[in-house]
Order: structure tokens, then sequence, then C-alpha cells
């Protein structure tokens, strides 16, 4: 499969004409994105850190978990679908970034993470899986999405 | 007067070695904005937890009381590395962030929002018993806190903002914008 000619359809495509043509709603859409991982990340580490028993102890870990994914689903679409707009504005300067590909690598892997390993494990009763695999779960979480901000934010340094 | 005063002082902070040195270090400067934003992470994150729950949006089979208590002193440790590392980016730009609308915004929605913080938590102590188990709380509380999420959000979009240039003091702007901006150069060229 051919990347560049995906990069290369994104950056003539409808959505770059408005990302380039008009600042102020890259810049709103900017906005928009920076908040959704926020929430991304508020949700992630409330989850987490109930699972390695530091937050909320008081309270059912399935019920922290089945509530922050929620979220973490509504966080997601909001920051893909921004991201995508984003993208379209600067997607053959992207191409070439370093930065960028971390980021797509560690995104991919975060929601495969999500929606194949984490998910479908903690929907079983918690007190039913070894306290151990829960920490690990966790750990690389919270590594893996704070991988995901960090690699993007470096986006714009580099 | 408070416009010169701001920006005597932001270039008093510019003549630091200090000062120069954050700003020109690639790494150190980039470390501590990204501190700033991954910081906000926690601190924003807990306070849309919160927040959700008042508003009747999650855990809503949780009472109020135990998660406003127990994400409390996360968001806090996050708000208090977030203020030092925020202190430190003004630090080594001080000029063009005293004399940024974006920053100012900023600055006029953080004490708003600080202030919203002390009024919702002194109204949600006060009358926590009488709804607490609630998986909606009263209006009174979901009003505070959607002002608390709608304020905040201005906080980090205005922050957001502070990177573009459109409204910075060597644009052609009108005299209002120079006088919420603090140009005095520009505004003293209009007399």
């Amino acid at each position: 499969m051919d990347v560049f000619a995906f990069f290369e359809w994104l950056d003539a495509s409808w959505l770059a004409s408005i990302s380039k043509a008009y600042g102020g709603t890259f810049a709103v859409v900017q906005v928009f994105h920076l908040l959704a991982m926020l929430t991304l990340g508020g949700m992630v580490i409330t989850g987490d850190l109930r699972l390695l028993g530091v937050l909320l102890k008081d309270v059912p870990s399935e019920v922290v978990i089945d509530n922050t994914q929620k979220w973490i689903n509504v966080a997601l679409v909001a920051l893909i679908a921004s991201g995508i707009f984003m993208a379209s504005a600067v997607a053959i300067k992207l191409y070439y970034n370093s930065f960028f590909w971390a980021k797509m690598t560690s995104l991919v892997f975060g929601i495969f993470f999500v929606y194949a390993i984490r998910r479908p494990l903690l929907r079983y009763d918690h007190g039913s899986i070894n306290p151990w695999t829960l920490r690990l779960v966790a750990v690389a979480s919270m590594t893996i999405w704070f991988v995901v901000a960090a690699s993007g934010r470096w986006i714009g340094f580099s | 007067m408070l416009n010169e005063v701001l920006l005597r002082f932001a270039e008093w902070l510019d003549t630091h070695a200090w000062s120069t040195a954050l700003h020109e270090s690639y790494y150190m400067y980039s470390w501590v904005e990204s501190t700033h934003v991954l910081t906000l992470a926690l601190f924003f994150g807990m306070l849309v937890v919160i927040d959700l729950r008042m508003l009747g949006r999650a855990f809503t089979s949780v009472p109020a009381s135990v998660i406003a208590r127990r994400l409390d002193t996360p968001m806090l440790i996050g708000f208090a590395v977030m203020v030092v590392s925020g202190l430190l980016l003004v630090y080594a730009v001080p000029v063009r962030t005293t004399n940024s609308i974006w920053f100012r915004m900023k600055m006029v929605f953080f004490v708003a929002a600080g202030i919203n913080a002390l009024l919702f938590r002194n109204r949600m102590k006060a009358a926590v018993d009488t709804w607490d188990n609630d998986p909606i709380p009263p209006r009174r509380i979901r009003t505070g806190a959607g002002v608390s999420l709608a304020l905040w959000s201005c906080v980090v979009a205005s922050g957001r903002l502070m990177a573009y240039d459109w409204y910075d003091c060597h644009q052609n702007l009108p005299y209002f914008m120079y006088w919420v901006a603090g140009c005095v150069d520009e505004m003293a060229a209009f007399e």
C-alpha cells in the first residue's frame, strides 16, 4: 500500500482546502483536539490508578472502569475526527515527521490495547483476575497514552 | 498605567540570563512545555470526572462527595505542577506573553474559574448531605459544574491560542486591541 499516496490525497482533499484556508477553524479544531486529549487522559488516569489501588479505593473497580470507558470512547472519536482535520492542513509535512509516526504507531497500539486487551479483560469480575495482571494492564495503559500525548506534543517542536 | 507597569516588569524579567537560557534551550523549554500539558491532563482530567458526576453524567451510582474528595488530591497535585511550569513558561518569554491578548484572556478565565471553584465547593459542602446519593444533583450544583467545565475549557483554549500571532503587537490592530494586549509603544504611536 502506498502510504504517501494517501497523504497526497489528503493534502488535496476538501478537508485540506478548509483547514488551509481558514486558520481560525483550524485553531478551534485544535482546541477541541486538546480538550479531547485531556478528557481521555483524565479517564485513563482515573481508571488505571483505581486498578493500581491508588485512587477511589472505596469504589468497586468495575464501576470506575465502566464509567471511564464510556468517556474514553467519546474522547477517542473526537480525537481522531479532529486529528484527521488537523493533519489535512499539513499532510505532506507530517509524512516526513518522525514524531508524527511515533504518535500514530502508539495511537494504533493504544486503540488496539483498549479494545482488544483492556476492555475484554476488564469485563470479567476483577476479583477473579490476578491482581498483578490488573496492575500490569494499568501501567501498560498509562505508558502507552503517555507516549501518545508526549509524541503528539513534540510534533510541534520538530 | 497598569499596562506600562506590566510591560516594564516583563522587560525586567527579560533581562535575566536564566530567562534567556530557558527560552533558548531547545530541550529544557520543550520539556517544561510538555510537563505543563501533561499535568494539565491530570488536573483537567480529574476536574472533568468530578464535574461530570456533578452534572449527573458519570459515576451516578457513587456518592458525589466520594468522587469529589478522592479526586481532590491528584487534581491539586496536577494544578500545582501546572502552575509552576506555567510560571516558568512566562519567565522564558515574558514580553510576548505579557502582550498576548490570549494570555490576558487566559488569566481572566483562570481567576473566574478559581472564584467559581471556591463558591461551588462551599455550596457543595453546605448541602451535600441532602443530595449526595442522587444520580442527578440539584440544578444549582449542575449549573456550577457546567460553568466550571466551560471556564476551564476557556482557560485551555486561550492557552492553546497563545501560539498564534494574529493579535500580537507587531500586527496592524485598532487602538482598543492594542490597549487590551498592552502594546504600550503602539498605543503611544496613536497619540
